[in-house]
């Protein structure tokens, strides 16, 4: 049993639940606190355990079953020669020695409404190549493949056509309905059978699977490198970012607390010391990190604005005050579709809001609809933020407004994915870069932790 | 008195002395957490009971509830503890001629100075120390209930501050040193999951999520809690609400305004869920005006209806494209 625990929770861990050592030790004095008679108290007492995020009861509920079956093998409807007559049986073995030697044992191992036998299902696994597979969305796929492994489909047909020949050899009508339906629950078993072993063996695959090594080498690995699967991985090493990002903010903030003297309240203070002056009030400048991002999402940027979305989103739920914009050929708020708590919901949202076109980019033309509407989002002690690589279709760059914008803010950093030399062409990044407070090439995920770094610390 | 639930039956039915229907999942997550002593994280939208979960246990269990209402920019000096500043300040005032006694003996500046300092325990006291709910959870002399309400509005930097609570149920004062709890409190976090809660939070709690209840649980909930509404209305009530909740709406009805809406339906003596009934009370229930505007277009509208048949085209031929 306590094996079978360990290889939920690394399965767990595997499909990307985070269970930590000392969720795991708790886990199990929980286990033993509630014996394992009740299958609904050690379900439940596993889950609070485990699982600390709704996001993930989905997860555990599609593995609890399979390491912990329910235990009933799935039903057969049993053997259709029981019950029949000599004379019966004489008919169904002429009718099937007119079948294909091949299909008819199938179709015999069908008949005998037996179970598969677990040597049976490792070799159709086998055949599938059940042993590589490691995610749960490919269960029913393998269960498919296992099916047509042994022939499914052709042994339906072949049934159907035994029993139109034995109707014709001349055995009553019920007795072949009910052979038919008999059949039916045999291979509807089987069928269960194959996907519930199909589903064991990818829980088990992927408790084995190692995990997290490459991490690293991922966030080192150029954006436009990754793979789909990939980006999923670096999506909580972004919620890392964002949250180490806003720590950085508020402790600058902390810092720069002790401000003015604060004359009404020193006065008032007095009072209860007959007006001498006994406690000074300073003035507690509640500083909150504000911050306006604007990100570019145009085919250019296309390889890497998934993840600078979900970095956009990290940090909108990390930081209260962050208004988030992103632009192709005009600019949109997007802070309401980050409103919500699943990021790929919200990612989605935006890029099929704004689809990408070709050359259709207008960086300048972004930077008029900002000034028109959310200038005000700016103001002292606002940091902004610009993501992409200002690349402008030569387009009206607008650096007018973007002074003016730079001016306002406390400090402006410009996030690019292009290095200087690349800086040619339609970019405008060379305009650009001398109104901003910094420029930090950001690659991969590994400069973007640094660039990170550097606004906080610099 | 202090009752100990002693299996998850119990909870239950020392729940529902208390007029809180727990389910099994909800019985057998506290039962945990009071066995293991671990706080219990409570997750789930806005009305569903969290709160009241709280309430429910602490009056079950005979404790008393204390409780922090979490808010942005919630310090630790509104949550733990605080100098009495004044007071302080008073008593120096007060004990000047004191003072002057014991210090005027002095024959250096020096021995003035420790003998000052021997006394300096007598202003950072107990004394002096204004207790904020999670010390008087921890200092109480009595077990406790501590509800930390909405935790996710909450700062981060809280989060972490309440870690060394939350897994040893102790806290540091510098002035004093370490504070243990006498008796660990039970305590319950809620969260409407407004923002990702911090991997070392969760660490230390159970987690339970409560959802919106079913038709039957809900219904049990209004039968219990508003007993004078008739069973027929309040088996449509519930079935309107639970329909409400199916749809998108920006903010859907909980329990809480489904209770709401029931007692103002035996406020107006209404005898059957009709239009009228409907459209001036369904204030109660829907607080956007969108959302109002919504369910009333539904009411409105009338049942669907087959597509029309359009008439044989006779001109079909000409009407090209």
């Amino acid at each position: 049993m306590e094996s079978r625990i360990l290889q939920l929770i690394a399965a767990l861990r595997a499909s990307g639940v985070r269970v930590s050592l000392a969720e795991s030790a708790e886990a199990f004095s929980a286990v033993d606190l509630m014996g394992i008679q009740d299958r609904e108290s050690f379900r439940l007492s596993l889950r609070a355990t485990l699982i600390k995020d709704v996001k993930d009861l989905s997860t555990f509920e599609k593995l609890f079953p399979l390491f912990f079956g329910s235990g009933q093998p799935p039903e057969m409807g049993g053997n259709p020669m029981d019950d029949l007559t000599p004379e019966e049986i004489q008919m169904l073995a002429e009718a099937l020695s007119q079948f294909a030697e091949k299909l008819r044992q199938r179709m015999e191992r069908l008949m005998n409404g037996e179970q598969l036998s677990r040597s049976e299902l490792e070799a159709l696994g086998q055949l599938v190549g059940l042993n590589q597979a490691d995610n749960l969305n490919y269960q029913k796929w393998m269960a498919e493949r296992m099916k047509r492994a042994m022939a499914f489909p052709e042994v339906q047909k072949a049934m159907k056509e035994l029993m139109e020949q034995l109707a014709q050899m001349g055995m009553s009508r019920e007795r072949v309905e009910q052979m038919r339906q008999l059949i039916q629950q045999n291979m509807q078993g089987m069928q269960e059978q194959m996907e519930q072993f199909a589903g064991e063996r990818i829980a088990e695959n992927l408790s084995e699977k190692p995990r997290g090594e490459n991490i690293d080498n991922l966030m080192n690995r150029p954006f436009q490198a990754l793979s789909d699967s990939d980006k999923q991985l670096l999506q909580r090493e972004v919620q890392k970012l964002a949250a180490a990002l806003r720590t950085r903010i508020a402790l600058r903030q902390k810092r720069a607390k002790s401000g003015q003297m604060d004359a009404k309240a020193t006065i008032r203070a007095s009072l209860k010391y007959n007006g001498v002056p006994m406690e000074i009030k300073h003035k507690n400048r509640t500083h909150k990190p504000k911050i306006v991002v604007i990100c570019d999402v145009s085919t250019s940027m296309h390889f890497c604005s998934e993840l600078m979305l979900s970095f956009l989103f990290a940090l909108q739920g990390q930081v209260r005050k962050t208004h988030a914009f992103a632009f192709i050929d005009h600019l949109e708020s997007i802070s309401e579709d980050f409103s919500g708590t699943n990021a790929d919901e919200a990612i989605q949202s935006v890029l099929w809001r704004m689809p990408s076109g070709h050359y259709n980019t207008d960086l300048g033309w972004a930077l008029n609809n900002f000034n028109d509407e959310y200038m005000d989002t700016l103001n002292s002690g606002t940091t902004l933020i610009i993501v992409g690589d200002g690349r402008n279709n030569y387009n009206d760059p607008r650096i007018d407004i973007f002074s003016r914008m730079s001016c306002r803010a406390t400090r402006t950093i410009w996030l690019n994915p292009e290095p200087p030399p690349m800086w040619n062409g339609d970019s405008d990044m060379a305009k650009y870069a001398p109104l901003c407070s910094a420029v930090l090439k950001v690659g991969n995920l590994r400069e973007l932790a640094n660039a990170v770094d550097d606004l906080m610390t610099g | 008195m202090t009752t100990i639930f002693d299996s998850t039956t119990t909870v239950k039915d020392e729940l529902s002395k208390q007029k809180y229907i727990a389910s099994d999942e909800i019985a057998t997550i506290v039962y945990l957490a009071q066995k293991l002593g671990k706080p219990l994280l409570a997750e789930g939208p806005a009305g569903v009971g969290k709160t009241e979960l709280a309430k429910a246990i602490a009056s079950a269990t005979g404790r008393e509830l204390i409780r922090l209402q979490c808010y942005e920019g919630l310090d630790e000096s509104k949550a733990l503890y605080e100098w009495e500043y004044s007071k302080q300040l008073l008593y120096t005032q007060l004990l000047r001629d004191k003072l002057n006694d014991t210090l005027g003996k002095a024959e250096t500046l020096a021995e003035a100075a420790d003998k000052l300092a021997k006394e300096e325990d007598v202003f950072f006291s107990n004394r002096f120390l204004l207790q904020r709910p999670l010390l008087k959870a921890i200092l109480s002399e009595k077990p406790t209930v501590l509800l930390i309400d909405e935790i996710d509005r909450a700062d981060a930097e809280f989060e972490a501050f309440l870690l060394e609570i939350l897994s040893d149920f102790q806290v540091s004062v510098p002035e004093l040193g370490t504070l243990t709890a006498i008796h660990k409190p039970f305590v319950i976090l809620t969260s409407n999951n407004t923002r990702e809660l911090s991997e070392a939070l969760k660490r230390r709690c159970l987690y339970l999520f409560i959802d919106y209840p079913n038709l039957q649980e809900e219904l049990a909930v209004v039968r219990l809690k508003v007993p004078d509404l008739n069973p027929k209305l309040a088996q449509q009530a519930v079935e309107f609400v639970q329909k409400l909740r199916k749809a998108d709406m920006r903010k859907s009805p909980s329990i809480s305004e489904t209770l709401d809406w029931a007692n103002a339906l035996v406020a107006l003596n209404a005898s059957n869920l009709d239009k009228d009934v409907l459209e001036d009370t369904l204030s109660v229930l829907l607080k956007h005006e969108a959302d109002l505007q919504k369910a009333k277009r539904q009411l409105n509208a009338p049942p669907p209806q087959q597509p029309k048949q359009r008439p044989p085209d006779d001109y079909g031929k000409f009407s090209g494209n």
